[in-house]
């Protein structure tokens, strides 16, 4: 992550990235809950990437992923990593920053 | 110690950070070891390896093995590791049997050392190639095999991945569009070669092609076609005005109608002239054509074009001398029948002059009857003439010759306002010819010219040599070859085109009534043609006409010259038999030797006339016609008396001389008598016939 790339993102907008191994259950899991979870809390202020590790698994190097799935916020700082199926909602919005639904005023937790 | 200082050095929000990292690690390492995880990756020397920690592949299992292709893994040797149903399916055997058999089993033993080489060569690419596959059934099967490299570590074994696709099918439409392909290259081929001969045959026929699209209402054609009609540079399409135009204004409107009624009777076949653009010539051509319907509407009028003006010239010609064939002997049958009136009204005159006292009128009324006779039988001799049936007296002459004696001829003939030109070939060549029937023809030629210039002009005699190709000797009916051309040009008023198509017909005169007989060029034509050659006439109006008389060439020059002979009767004696069919002719004969001092026996035919001498009885002379009807003609009778009686002397007549007795070998030495005759004629003709024989 660059202090360019940074800049190129307007305040407040998230940027995900999901590394995930091939078509397995667990992967399609992932990738289900992380869609639920940005249309519910992060609604047009999202860059999601999915990275499948089989096709391209050199991409884990640069965010030290050791295990799939995991979800990368890699903006808004600090970079967090999410391990897991992203069943756990209020783990996975801990990690965003991002209060849950029920106590209101999301992104100032 | 240091660690603690530094510790207490780090401010909150660094705590803070570490804290989440802690936490972060501590989650990762309780996922997985819950198992919340499908796989870890490795960092190594040789790049990240994703190591799946459950049986992560299974959707890859299942695609391998509902997919239409076979699939093996292969180790480095050809073992085959794992297979899916598709490929067991392929080679006919279990799937089980298959695992650790090598894959060459099922390769033709030539195409082994291929497979290896695609196994091993380009490591760490995909690369493919095709094989024939035999399954266990002893099917063959094509195939196209791909293979790639599995990266694995250093270490381990190097496996193969090969993905096997049945050709069987692609094979059989390529083969079916490959004989698609076959079927379709020959119809081509035949088309073309359709063409071809097509364009062969049109070549040949001399035709052009063209075609006329109803719709855009424009003309394609051939390059036949342009030449045809004169066109030097190809010019783009054009319509039907445009086709029209190259017509002559007359048959312009023949075509159009002709091509608007194609529309509907689905053809088009017309013969009319065109202006040739290059020379511009008129020329004629011959358009024929058929009608194409779409939905039955006419939209195509496609055909071909010839130019015929060659044709229909020939054609012409052809004609004309049918024509004159025709007119030839029916004038040459009434001259016949005429000589012989003239022959019984001269003789008859000749006795009465004999046997009645005479006063100045009836000396008057014979002279006038006499004259009568003689016109008539002038007349008839240029009948004759034009019937080539006149007796010619042919030798072998050189115009040149006789120039000076056509000079003096044409200086009195054609009077003081037409000036005489004589030009003389470069080469005097010799022709066999009449010369005095050639002189005739010349001073009809004269005449013809004089009249054609009343006001006066130039009158231009020429001699001149050519050679005729066989082609123009066949258009104007005779033999290839060197030919004599005496040629007469005036200055004159000229003829119409259908005014020279007839002139040569007898009695065809464009002169005041009693000007002229219309005989004339009767002679010209009839003469030239007895002689082996032929007259030939150029004429435009207002510029002159011009009358080429072609006298085939002759090798060699005859010395003989006939003499003329004295004109007064001679007195005979001895016994004459006249043979004649004509019994009115036959007594007058009689009637004029008899008077002549000849004792006279008859007979009406040839046979009768043999009987009679093979009797026996005395015959000095036999004076015999030489058409006569029955088994014996003149000629018969003749080779008889040679045969048996050579000593009696023959002397023969005719109204009729044909050029066939003139060139038979027995009538050499035979003298003829032309009928109608007078006494005087009789009498010398018979003095000269017993004198040579005695």
């Amino acid at each position: 992550m660059t202090e360019d790339e940074a800049d190129a993102m307007p305040a407040g907008q998230y940027k995900l990235r999901l590394f995930i191994t091939g078509s397995t259950p667990r992967s399609a899991r992932a990738i289900e809950n992380m869609r639920r979870i940005c249309a519910e809390n992060l609604e047009g202020r999202y860059d999601l990437e999915v990275v499948d590790v089989y096709q391209d698994p050199e991409a884990t190097k640069e965010l030290q992923i050791i295990a799939t799935p995991t979800l990368v916020k890699i903006l808004p700082e600090p970079l967090r990593r999410i391990i897991g199926d992203l069943s756990d909602r209020e783990r996975v919005l801990a990690g965003l920053d991002l209060a849950p639904l029920d106590k209101g005023d999301p992104g100032h937790p | 110690m240091n660690r603690h200082f530094e510790l207490a050095d780090i401010d909150h929000s660094q705590l803070t950070e570490l804290q989440d990292r802690l936490r972060e690690a501590e989650e990762t390492l309780e996922a997985i070891r819950n198992g919340e995880v499908d796989a870890v990756v490795v960092g190594g020397p040789s790049g990240q390896q994703v190591y799946t920690l459950e049986n992560a592949d299974r959707p890859y299992r299942v695609l391998i093995e509902q997919m239409q292709e076979g699939a093996v893994t292969l180790s480095d040797e050809g073992f085959i590791l794992y297979c899916n149903q598709r490929f067991a399916a392929l080679v006919g055997a279990d799937r089980e049997a298959l695992i650790g058999e090598s894959i060459e089993l099922f390769l033709s033993s030539t195409e082994v050392f291929a497979f290896r080489h695609l196994m091993a060569s380009g490591r760490g690419t995909g690369r493919s190639a095709e094989f024939i596959l035999r399954s266990s059934t002893g099917l063959w099967v094509p195939v196209n095999v791909s293979i790639a490299d599995l990266k694995v570590d250093a270490q381990m074994p190097n496996v193969l991945c090969g993905v096997v696709t049945d050709l069987t099918h692609s094979r059989e439409r390529s083969h079916e569009l490959a004989a698609a392909n076959m079927r379709l290259a020959s119809e081509i081929e035949e088309r073309r070669r359709v063409e071809d001969s097509l364009q062969l045959a049109l070549d040949a026929a001399d035709m052009g092609h063209w075609d006329l699209d109803l719709v855009s209402n424009t003309v394609t054609r051939s390059t036949r076609y342009d030449t045809i009609f004169g066109y030097a540079n190809t010019v783009r399409a054009w319509g039907l005005p445009m086709l029209l135009s190259q017509f002559v204004p007359e048959d312009r409107d023949a075509v159009r109608e002709a091509f608007s009624l194609a529309e509907s009777s689905g053809a088009v076949e017309i013969e009319k002239r065109i202006h040739r653009l290059s020379d511009n010539s008129i020329r004629w051509v011959q358009i024929m054509g058929r009608t194409f319907y779409l939905n039955g509407k006419a939209v195509r009028i496609s055909g071909v074009v010839s130019d015929v003006t060659d044709r229909r010239h020939i054609e012409e010609q052809l004609r004309q001398a049918q024509k004159m064939e025709a007119i030839g002997q029916l004038t040459g049958g009434i001259a016949h029948d005429f000589n012989n009136l003239l022959m019984v009204i001269g003789g008859s005159l000749d006795m009465l002059d004999q046997r009645i006292e005479k006063d100045d009128k009836i000396v008057r009324y014979l002279a006038a009857a006499r004259l009568g006779v003689a016109r008539g039988a002038k007349l008839n001799q240029q009948l004759l003439a034009f019937s080539r049936r006149q007796d010619l007296r042919t030798e072998a002459i050189c115009v040149e010759d006789l120039i000076d004696t056509f000079e003096n001829l044409l200086d009195r003939a054609v009077g003081e306002t037409v000036k005489v030109k004589i030009e003389k070939a470069p080469e005097p060549w010799y022709c066999r010819t009449d010369p005095h029937q050639l002189e005739t023809a010349i001073l009809n030629l004269a005449i013809n010219a004089r009249d054609a210039m009343p006001q006066g002009g130039t009158l231009t005699l020429k001699t001149d040599t050519g050679r005729l190709d066989t082609k123009a000797a066949t258009a104007n009916g005779v033999g290839a070859g060197d030919y004599v051309i005496v040629s007469l040009a005036d200055t004159g008023v000229g003829m119409t085109a259908d005014v020279v198509g007839r002139v040569f017909e007898p009695f065809f005169t464009t002169k005041e009534v009693g000007k002229g007989t219309g005989l004339g060029l009767s002679q010209v034509y009839g003469f030239a043609r007895q002689c082996g050659g032929f007259v030939s006439i150029e004429s435009r109006l207002g510029i002159g006409t011009t009358v080429f008389i072609h006298l085939p060439r002759a090798i060699r020059a005859d010395a003989a010259k006939t003499v003329a002979a004295p004109a007064v009767e001679v007195k005979g004696k001895g016994i004459v038999l006249v043979v004649e069919d004509d019994g009115d002719v036959r007594a007058v004969a009689s009637s004029l030797l008899e008077n002549l001092g000849y004792s006279v026996l008859e007979a009406g035919n040839g046979s009768d006339a043999l009987k009679l001498i093979d009797s026996g009885k005395r015959v000095d002379l036999v004076f015999t016609d030489v058409i006569m009807p029955g088994a014996m003609n003149g000629m018969d009778l003749v080779r008889e008396i040679k045969a048996k009686h050579a000593k009696i002397p023959v002397l023969l007549t005719s109204g009729y001389t044909a050029q066939r007795i003139a060139v038979d070998e027995l009538a050499h030495d035979l003298q003829l008598l032309r009928k109608p005759y007078t006494q005087v004629d009789l009498s010398l003709a018979v003095q000269t016939v017993m004198n040579k024989s005695t």
